[in-house]
């Protein structure tokens, strides 16, 4: 009897809280393999807060629109124990995050799927989450597929010249799915890979690895987070001679790199990044905005980290309600259109114009973010190179 | 592109599995002490590895800072190693002497405490991102290169290599004088061998056990000062990554057996890195993506047909 009655305040505690404010769960990879990466995402979706807070926040009676952070530390374990806190006690609307695709795909198949809860990732890119549902519609991500990054990847190393080369991937969702796409383009378009090998993260030395790999060519296709193995492979690798021409794909283009390996030694790198097309109106808006609050602008996902965190607000005012189960097509109709269109930053027109009965059509900071029936959307990829001691990016059309 | 070398299984694989050995034995020695004198699994090893390679960092920088330039990491570790050894009797005092004379796994569950909370102090002190070490790459030691080059081989060894073997050997030497010739070092032994007779025979057990905490604290610090001169950065979660590797050492070589713990340190170490030696044909024998299998591979045949590890050592 007891349990009931303190079950019952508990609940009408939670009721009372939850009209005055919509949670929201942000699981972010804060501590693990690529910290340098995820802070300035962090940045950025804190900033898509603050917008829809200061323009009035959600619905009619202006209800705060919150952000529960969690860290899922780039790992599946990590991601399943955070996010099903989230889900289970913060009792959230739907989750913006994780930054991984192993984490993504772990806490999307035992925690958010099963409980009904949209999941719209920020970073994961792995070719697997496209075909991670079928029917519930449930995982939605603002990052484009690693099945157009490799493809792009395979014809960037094409046209510099690179006809032979050495693959080494970390044995994760994200990082064995992208080197597969690429291995395949790459021999589609004629080049050969003298060998292809997996590496186990998190190990002291790869000096054995890059020594096998490295017998026939100068050239390694690294799939890697820089901060488990990708650094050390590279030190690896030019201590030994065993390559000096290096290229892969987001895991790896952090400041990080460069302050440990030294710009001096990577004149003969390039990584690929997810980037946004920096002529549209969308990224002016975005860029004014995140310039006046301090954020990196163009960093990797920076953008995508903040289309996200804004687009679910979007749908939770169109939806009407912090209703788990509405968010979904609330979010295909915001994202899709048809309506009116809605800049990065624009809370209070968007909001405006739902109160009237319209509808709206969000253009984001990294790109158009209209969903595909998959969840997936369109992106833009570009090269980084290191020109005066930091990365540089250079879009790819 | 390697023929030209000809010393390519011994530069790239020997050298590295033997640094790599080092590494784990120096971290196995503390854990098998404490398995063999406090009879409990220290899972805050790692940790206190790990706190001693960012203090070492730290005195790195303040030496930059006011002297102008970065000391050698050897020497930056001493100030590390007395603050390290300060933590493991403090924890020892504070968190595992009140358990003392309760079922083991109670204090391997408040080591397992300790391990989470000496990982997030150091992530609220230092933020949890990489920290570079020492920059830049490590190219090969030139003397030796000259000297094993006139000899018709060629040696390629960074001077950091140098500096973990010798160190190792000049370490477990000592470990070894202290073993055998002094008084706590036998005592040690006693104790190991059988606390409650060593009691009766009037060693003073509390002294064995902060003597096992500073020899245990001082080899850790070293293996971690070690290998963050090898990989060149450190990080957080640098312990916890090196746990699993010791532990699999301290079983293989025999619990509460020191010198197993070496052996069992380089046995790992070179297996791990000698499985991918494309010992036939051209391939890796084995992919490299599961060198973490072939230690744990060796330790669950270990468990299974000689559980007292390589030097007969205690089985639970």
């Amino acid at each position: 009897m007891k349990k009931i009655i303190l079950t019952g305040i508990a609940s009408a505690a939670l009721a009372v809280s939850a009209s005055a404010e919509v949670k929201v769960g942000n699981p972010m990879a804060v501590t693990g393999p690529i910290p340098d990466l995820v802070a300035p995402m962090l940045l950025a979706v804190d900033l898509a807060e603050k917008h829809v807070n200061e323009q009035g926040g959600l619905f009619a009676d202006g209800q705060k629109y919150t952000i529960v952070r969690a860290d899922s530390g780039c790992d599946p374990t990590a991601a399943v124990d955070a996010v099903t806190k989230l889900v289970n006690v913060e009792q959230v609307s739907a989750i913006i995050g994780p930054v991984c695709s192993g984490a993504t795909i772990a806490q999307a198949q035992s925690v958010t799927m099963p409980a009904g809860v949209v999941t719209l990732s920020v970073s994961a890119s792995s070719p697997a989450i496209s075909s991670l549902e079928s029917g519930t519609d449930l995982v939605f991500r603002t990052a484009a597929s690693d099945a157009f990054q490799g493809k792009a990847l395979a014809e960037l190393a094409i046209a510099n010249g690179i006809m032979d080369l050495a693959i080494s991937y970390a044995n994760d969702d994200y990082n064995a799915a992208i080197a597969a796409v690429f291995a395949s383009n790459y021999e589609i378009l004629g080049g050969t890979i003298t060998a292809n090998e997996a590496h186990e993260p998190d190990k002291s030395s790869y000096r054995s690895e890059v020594a096998t790999l490295g017998a026939d060519t100068n050239n390694l296709a690294l799939f890697a987070y820089y901060g488990s193995s990708g650094i050390t492979i590279l030190r690896n690798s030019l201590e030994t001679g065993a390559f000096d021409l290096f290229f892969g794909a987001d895991g790896m283009a952090a400041q990080e790199v460069i302050d440990q390996i030294g710009a001096e030694n990577l004149g003969n790198a390039f990584f690929t990044t997810s980037t946004s097309d920096q002529t549209t109106n969308a990224f002016g808006a975005w860029k004014a905005a995140a310039d006046a609050a301090n954020v990196p602008a163009a960093d990797p996902f920076v953008p995508n980290s903040y289309d996200a965190a804004f687009m679910m607000a979007l749908a939770i005012e169109k939806l009407g309600s912090g209703d788990r189960a509405g968010i979904a097509s609330a979010l295909r109709a915001i994202a899709n259109g048809p309506g009116e269109v809605i800049l990065p930053g624009e809370f209070a027109k968007a909001k405006a114009i739902l109160a009237a009965g319209g509808s709206i059509h969000y253009v984001g900071a990294s790109g158009p973010q209209d969903f595909f029936n998959n969840g997936d959307v369109a992106g833009f990829f570009s090269k980084n190179t290191v020109v005066d001691g930091a990365w540089k990016a250079e879009i790819i059309k | 592109m390697w023929e030209n070398f000809g010393f390519e299984f011994v530069n790239y694989y020997f050298i590295p599995g033997l640094v790599l050995g080092c590494i784990y034995a120096l971290g196995a020695i503390g854990i098998t002490l404490t398995f063999g004198i406090l009879r409990f699994a220290n899972f805050a090893h790692g940790e206190i590895m790990m706190t001693g390679a960012f203090l070492t960092w730290t005195f790195l920088e303040i030496s930059n800072i006011f002297l102008g330039f970065y000391m050698h990491p050897l020497i930056a570790c001493t100030p590390a190693i007395f603050i390290a050894i300060f933590l493991a009797l403090s924890v020892d005092r504070y968190f595992y002497k009140p358990f003392r004379d309760s079922p083991t796994i109670i204090i391997v569950m408040a080591s397992f405490g300790m391990m989470l909370i000496i990982r997030s102090l150091v992530q609220v002190i230092w933020g949890p991102n990489q920290i570079t070490f020492v920059k830049g790459i490590a190219k090969p030691n030139s003397y030796l290169k000259d000297f094993s080059s006139s000899m018709d081989m060629m040696l390629l060894v960074p001077s950091k290599h140098l500096f973990i073997i010798l160190g190792t050997i000049i370490i477990m030497l000592a470990f070894n004088y202290m073993l055998t010739s002094t008084r706590i070092g036998k005592a040690m032994r006693a104790v190991s061998d059988s606390p409650d007779l060593a009691k009766v025979t009037g060693i003073d057990v509390e002294q064995v056990i902060r003597a096992t905490w500073i020899v245990g604290g001082f080899c850790a610090v070293m293996a971690g000062v070690f290998m963050a001169m090898d990989t060149q950065f450190i990080m957080s979660t640098m312990g916890f990554r090196m746990l699993l590797p010791m532990f699999a050492a301290a079983i293989l070589g025999g619990i509460g057996r020191p010198f197993g713990a070496v052996l069992g340190g380089l046995v790992i170490g070179f297996a791990e890195e000698l499985s991918a030696y494309p010992w036939f044909g051209n391939g890796p024998l084995l992919s490299p993506g599961y060198k973490s299998g072939v230690a744990f591979s060796i330790l669950v045949l270990m468990l299974v047909f000689r559980p007292s590890g390589i030097l007969k050592g205690r089985v639970f």
